[in-house]
């Protein structure tokens, strides 16, 4: 019998007000965003890490553009055999993705065949492919980052939003078009090595050390870091609470004042980018500079310097050691398998590309539209010039068209910031996954990335039937053992909670978390697969990385005392904090 | 009328099976290829029809076991096998076959310039590792006989042990009769053995062909053979010699020559043998060489038991033992692929459908 999760308390909630749920305002390929309903049961949908604080009104546009259409297109160009995509379904302001599957065996056959003339060229011509891809991104970058809103009419501005939806739907469809023959790709190879026998903990190693776009803005937080101290800056920014520091330094004057046109310059080259992944409601590190700010205050606790020259070249070193290792146990056939398969991977190296295309596209390809609904915010005469992301699509459309007074919208905009906060508070408890867990699940994203392996959902399965965990167990993403203070973080701007040598326990890592790798002991997410952010980071930082451990932020408590094993991917409670005993054993205390 | 005595190296190789059983068969058959062989003879299928008529053995048999079907109990088949033993055990061998056997054995002595040569008593029955039925280690072997009363009587028991309850038991199932496996007995030297092993031309948990496995311990081979110890195992690329891994095990119980007894028996490993390499890589090379050309005279994979003597010098073969056609194979398995194809290995590992 299958465990099914209910999804009856997303269906008895009235979702946005003054918006009809289930209602769609896009174009979708295969399957349209939705708020549950009943039938929803018969499939699985698990919790999306991206948005950990949810998504407003108009952060809803990447559901439909990004999921909705986006995946389900790419999932049809180069087919997926098995898969067409991703589709979500809303709990509230949350989003749960699933995968629809195809089911019909001779389109399945046709769909392979296909993927099997598409796939080779792309391998191939991947550098020039993404080269395109990326340039034409540029452009458009360069384009919305010239245009001086301040100049334009209303009407102007509603076309110069629906220009920057369209580029970021058009983002997006790159960006999926890349991703799923990529990670076929690398599964492919990575499921070869399995069977050729080589150690599952060795083979992320063959694709590391080549650097990317994060690593680079992580590398000059790093210089900024160094030169803060040389300043002698340490104290200011020990003394003030990361938002504090920038008018602390400003205030002070002289040493402070020339570190910050530096770290001004800084911002102009790598601060055109958000906190979190793809969410139109996250300012840019040039608004608001205090993410970086945070990650330098941290970066002085640490007494010694990361330095990458060295962590790169040792995995530069690893990855060539790793690799003469795996092929000294191999004959000569499947040597010839094993180095097709790594060029191909080297050409068109997934894990590479998944930390490099951030930086291009998920960290800052909703810039543009924010700026365009700020701009219609403070020209319509709305209170904060945020609230324009808390209407929807038609509703800006309508109101910057004249069409619409925003005046009408004032009330429905405060009672939607109210509805988005309940939201934000429930997220720590909401369930995992919902509706019907599946024997298994075969679209590579939801597998490398979301961690939906058979562990994560035998995990699932077992603590919904009321099973205790104790010792927890996940992916050995990146190899080790760390132990330390277990802080539970749901969301980057937490991160100046971690203080150095504890243990980052979060659902999920994307690249604003970064630089908390160069001070933790280890770090444990719920979901998540080899090649998912934290386990790609783990490795070049050398932290001790489990990942898709299924239910770690609900199981182990703040302040628990943990032990990581990277290499077995098993997560030891130690000592757990007295709150959450409780929890863990509930007959405990009582007598 | 045929020989009951056939040497190793004098038996034409397309009578071998058929004169001397499988396992001495096959032995003799490999004298063409040049892998080095121990010296030996069969006391042949015709020796033991001989000793079977002047017994007189037919209506005892027939009368323990005609009765047993397919189905019969445990206990009835172990009683009637009991009841034929018995009756086999105190059946003398005449005097002119142990006049014969006697007189290989001396012969054998003087091939190896020694006097009362110990040897290994193998049985070697007709069909015993046929494509369809397996006896593996069903039937007796014994190790270190040494001195003609002992070799004859060592012969005896093998050819009793065609008789043995799970023999028995295999052949009513499988409805094969006794007479149709008539059982032949190999005598050879004992080769002193400072390792031996076991090796396959393919590779037995995934029938990949492009590697040699190879399992070895210190001393003789039974305690490999018979699962007693865990051995070092040794993978090697077929075509290029190169050793891909090697496992050493902790080799607790070692098969070595007990002088007072007479006999190869096992032991503990002395503690300084346990976890030490039992094969440097030109010894890997020469096992992977005698593998390799069995294998060729066969044309398809072979597991060969084989055994390194302690005067071998750098360069010299290993002897080969027993060398057997893997003619049931892994499951059947897709073809291994030979160039990276990132679709079909997509569909392989990604897309499963």
């Amino acid at each position: 019998m299958a465990t099914v999760i209910p999804v009856d308390e997303f269906i008895t909630d009235e979702w946005y007000p003054g918006f009809k749920p289930g209602y769609t305002h896009a174009p979708w390929y295969i399957d349209p965003v939705q708020t549950f309903r009943k039938q929803d049961e018969e499939n699985f949908w698990f919790l999306d890490f991206h948005w950990p604080r949810g998504l407003t009104p108009m952060g809803l546009i990447w559901n439909e553009d990004g999921y909705n259409w986006a995946s389900q297109l790419a999932a049809e160009q180069m087919p997926l055999p098995p898969g067409r995509g991703i589709t979500c379904r809303l709990g509230g302001t949350h989003t749960y993705g699933s995968p629809l599957p195809v089911t019909d065996v001779r389109e399945i056959g046709q769909r392979a065949r296909r993927l099997e003339r598409a796939l080779p060229p792309f391998l191939q011509n991947f550098d020039t492919i993404w080269g395109d891809m990326r340039e034409e991104v540029n452009e458009s970058w360069d384009y919305f980052r010239g245009v001086d809103l301040s100049k334009l009419s209303l009407e102007d501005l509603r076309e110069n939003l629906i220009q920057a939806r369209q580029y970021h739907k058009r983002a997006f469809e790159i960006h999926f078009q890349v991703m799923y023959p990529l990670l076929a790709n690398y599964v492919g190879f990575y499921s070869m090595c399995t069977e050729l026998g080589l150690d599952p903990g060795q083979i992320g190693k063959f694709l590391q050390g080549y650097d990317t776009k994060i690593m680079e803005t992580d590398r000059e937080l790093w210089r900024l870091t160094t030169a803060a101290r040389a300043a002698g800056l340490e104290p200011v920014f020990a003394a003030h609470e990361a938002d504090g520091i920038w008018a602390a330094l400003a205030a002070q004057g002289g040493a402070a004042s020339t570190w910050l046109t530096t770290f001004d310059d800084f911002l102009q080259v790598y601060g055109w980018r958000t906190e979190g992944s793809c969410d139109v409601a996250l300012p840019s590190w040039i608004e608001d500079p205090t993410p970086a700010l945070g990650t330098i205050k941290t970066f002085l606790q640490k007494q010694t310097e990361h330095d990458f020259e060295a962590a790169r070249n040792a995995a530069v070193e690893e990855r060539e050691a790793a690799v003469d290792a795996a092929r000294s146990t191999l004959t000569l056939e499947e040597q010839k398998l094993f180095d097709g398969g790594l060029a191909s991977c080297r050409a068109a190296n997934f894990p590479w590309w998944q930390d490099d295309h951030n930086y291009y596209i998920d960290l800052r390809i909703s810039l543009p539209m924010v700026w365009a609904c700020q701009a219609i915010a403070d020209r319509v005469g709305a209170g904060h010039s945020d609230d324009t992301l808390y209407l929807f699509w038609e509703e800006i459309m309508d109101v910057s068209a004249g069409r619409r007074p925003y005046a009408g919208l004032r009330g429905l905009v405060e009672e939607r910031k109210q509805y988005f906060d309940y939201w934000l508070q429930r997220r720590p408890t909401l369930p995992k996954v919902v509706g019907t867990i599946p024997e298994s699940v075969n679209d590579p994203i939801l597998i490398e990335i979301f961690g939906l392996n058979s562990h994560f959902l035998r995990a699932v399965e077992a603590v919904s039937s009321g099973g205790q965990v104790k010792t927890l167990t996940g992916v050995p993403a990146s190899k080790g053992t760390g132990r330390g203070t277990a802080r539970i973080l749901h969301n980057a701007d937490e991160l100046h909670r971690l203080s150095p040598g504890e243990v980052l326990v979060c659902e999920s890592t994307s690249p604003n978390w970064t630089p908390a790798f160069a001070k933790i002991a280890a770090c444990v997410c719920d979901g998540g697969g080899t090649l998912s952010h934290a386990a790609i980071v783990g490795r070049e930082y050398g932290v001790p990385t489990v990942t898709a451990v299924g239910l770690a932020t609900m199981v182990i408590a703040d302040g628990d005392e943990v032990e990581v094993d990277g290499t077995t991917g098993r997560v030891t409670v130690l000592k757990q904090a007295v709150a959450n005993q409780a929890v863990l054993n509930p007959g405990a205390g009582r007598g | 009328m045929p020989d009951v005595i056939a040497w190793v190296d004098e038996i034409a190789p397309e009578q071998a099976v058929g004169a001397c059983g499988a396992k001495m068969g096959r032995l003799a058959e490999l004298l063409p290829t040049g892998v080095s062989l121990p010296k030996g003879f069969t006391v042949t299928v015709e020796a033991y029809r001989r000793h079977w008529a002047h017994a007189g053995l037919d209506d005892v048999v027939d009368a323990a076991l005609g009765g047993l079907g397919p189905d019969a109990g445990p206990a009835e088949v172990e009683a009637a096998a009991n009841a034929v033993r018995a009756e086999l055990a105190s059946q003398d061998i005449s005097a002119e076959l142990a006049a014969l056997i006697g007189d290989a054995y001396e012969e054998l002595s003087s091939r190896c310039f020694e006097i009362n040569v110990p040897t290994a008593v193998r049985s070697s029955a007709i069909g015993e590792d046929s494509g369809t039925a397996s006896f593996a280690g069903i039937f007796d072997t014994y190790l270190g006989v040494s001195g003609p009363d002992r070799v004859l009587e060592a012969v005896r028991q093998c050819w009793v042990s065609l008789f043995n309850t799970r023999a028995v038991a295999y052949r009513l199932r499988a409805g094969l009769h006794h007479r149709d496996m008539p059982m032949a007995v190999g005598v050879i030297e004992l080769i002193h053995a400072r390792a031996s092993g076991v090796a396959f031309s393919a590779h037995p948990v995934t029938g990949k062909t492009d590697r040699i496995v190879i399992e070895t311990s210190w001393g003789w081979g039974e305690a490999v053979v018979q699962g007693l110890v865990t051995p070092d195992h040794v993978e090697v690329g077929k075509a290029d010699g190169r050793v891909l891994k090697y496992q050493v095990a902790a080799k607790t119980v070692v098969s070595n020559f007990d002088y007072a007894v007479g006999r190869v028996v096992e032991t503990a490993m002395p503690a300084r043998l346990v976890d030490r390499r039992v094969l440097d890589d030109e010894q890997i090379a020469a096992v992977v060489d005698a593998v390799l050309t069995v294998e060729r005279h066969y044309g398809y994979p072979v597991d060969v038991e084989w055994v390194l003597d302690r005067h071998r010098r750098e360069g010299e073969p290993v002897c080969v033992v027993q060398a057997r056609p893997v003619t049931v194979t892994a499951p059947a398995r897709e073809p291994t692929p030979t160039e990276w194809n990132p679709a079909a290995m997509a569909a392989k590992y990604v897309f499963r459908s």
